[in-house]
């Protein structure tokens, strides 16, 4: 038999595979998640064709149960990625944050900023979500209305979520791909800056006619 | 040109005289041209200060032995021009190695450590024959094992890196690529299941956060990124297989 270095101890009362199951929990549920946040912003911005557009989606997504299905589903990704995410948070964050600051490496320090935007999508995005179950069914009206109130948590929830999933797909592609960083990258601010770009026209149409409804 | 003066802010600390704390001491010198970190370390030793300690050997970004934070970050200071930088440069140990003093640190003992525990040797159970001609190999392969042989172990990739800062036993851009080496060498008859158990794991390659702190800084610009996604891909498609 060969000596290859496996520790016998190690074989028993752990899934040696666990790692690896955890690692592919965190992929798959952030890849859902980013193509559901950019759908989602597609969704919205069909609020800057028309009211009657957007009314007309949203009653859609509500008619064929796809909204009762997927809100539900996308939670519980939702949930599944903190879970499997938390287990990559430095048990010392100083230790984290001094080398950050020794080594002055970009890509280090956007993981920082990885870790404190998902606490600000987790409580956010939470608060979203309840509020517009409250005032279900979607609506252009009473969406417009809680935008125009609210656009500074609007516009605060945009920025964070796409930053999120612009890096966290970006390292993705890193950990596990053959296409160049500096390609995938370009390919991934591209996609961002249009989505943001949506999300802010959107966010924008909607003050306007929260205000036009008053 | 103007010749400037630059001051060099150093490590200091012995633990011989464990008395004397860690601290920075600063040494001003002036610059000639082409100069580098490790000819500036070498006149200040000379002229100002003996007790200073750096490692060196070849000089020529070879013998990987003078790897040292530079500004904070990982270099080889006989590599690293000063005329690249501002007239103030920092130097500091490598991190997570043992410190020997000041600016010298023992990568030698964590890279033997690496080569026990990913076994970095052929394993065959061919009987050798002396008399027989060696086997051939194909080009595509050759090259693909001796590139990531190019690693000359000076431990940037690992100073660098934010996982192996963390968490001790990680075995970083270094240990996967060594891995990722004998993955591809059809002389090593190692299967794929008793790779991933030595690097199938958070110690190994999917303790990886994907910043590729190793990529931005290795002093022979190994394709590290690629390297890591290959034992990555593999070891996913190993670990599913069972």
């Amino acid at each position: 038999m060969l000596d290859t270095g496996i520790s016998p101890q190690r074989s028993i009362g752990r899934n040696p595979r666990m790692d690896l199951y955890l690692d592919l929990a965190q992929l798959i549920s952030g890849f859902l998640l980013v193509g559901f946040l950019w759908t989602h912003m597609v969704f919205v911005a069909t609020i800057i064709i028309g009211v009657n557009t957007f009314n007309s989606l949203a009653q859609f997504l509500d008619d064929y149960y796809l909204s009762y299905v997927g809100i539900p589903f996308i939670g519980l990704v939702a949930l599944i990625h903190v879970i499997v995410v938390c287990r990559r948070i430095p048990n010392r964050y100083q230790d984290y944050w001094r080398h950050a600051r020794t080594i002055m490496h970009f890509d280090t320090w956007t993981w920082i900023f990885q870790v404190v935007t998902a606490l600000g999508i987790a409580f956010l995005a939470g608060i979203h979500v309840f509020l517009v179950i409250m005032g279900w069914p979607i609506e252009a009206d009473t969406s417009a209305a809680r935008m125009h109130a609210f656009w500074w948590f609007y516009l605060v929830l945009l920025i964070l979520g796409e930053y999120h999933a612009g890096f966290g797909i970006y390292r993705q592609f890193v950990k596990w791909g053959w296409i160049k960083r500096k390609t995938i990258g370009f390919a991934l601010k591209s996609i961002t800056v249009i989505i943001v770009a949506l999300g802010l026209a959107a966010l924008w149409v909607f003050v306007q006619l929260g205000g036009a409804l008053r | 040109m103007k010749n400037r003066t630059l001051t060099f802010s150093i490590f200091r600390y012995n633990p011989a005289t464990p008395e004397i704390k860690p601290h920075m001491q600063s040494y001003q010198l002036d610059e000639t041209t082409g100069m580098t970190v490790f000819v500036a370390l070498n006149r200040i030793r000379e002229e100002q200060d003996p007790s200073l300690m750096f490692d060196f050997v070849c000089r020529a970004a070879i013998c990987g032995s003078c790897a040292m934070l530079i500004n904070g970050k990982p270099r080889l200071a006989c590599k690293t021009l000063t005329r690249d930088y501002g007239s103030k440069i920092t130097l500091m140990p490598l991190p997570v190695f043992k410190l020997i003093g000041d600016l010298s640190v023992d990568t030698g003992t964590w890279f033997r450590h690496l080569s026990i525990k990913t076994r970095a040797w052929i394993h065959t159970n061919k009987e050798f024959d002396p008399k027989a001609l060696e086997e051939r190999m194909d080009n595509a392969t050759a090259l693909e094992i001796y590139e990531p042989e190019r690693c000359i172990e000076c431990g940037c990739c690992i100073a660098g890196c934010a996982t192996a800062n963390i968490r001790e036993d990680f075995l970083g851009a270094a240990g996967l690529n060594r891995v990722a080496r004998f993955m591809v060498d059809p002389r090593d008859h190692r299967t794929e299941q008793e790779y991933f158990e030595v690097v199938g794991s958070d110690e190994g390659v999917f303790g990886c956060y994907g910043l590729m702190a190793c990529d931005d800084n290795c002093p022979t610009q190994l394709p590290l990124q690629w390297q890591l996604a290959f034992v990555r891909r593999k070891m996913a498609v190993a670990g599913l297989k069972r």
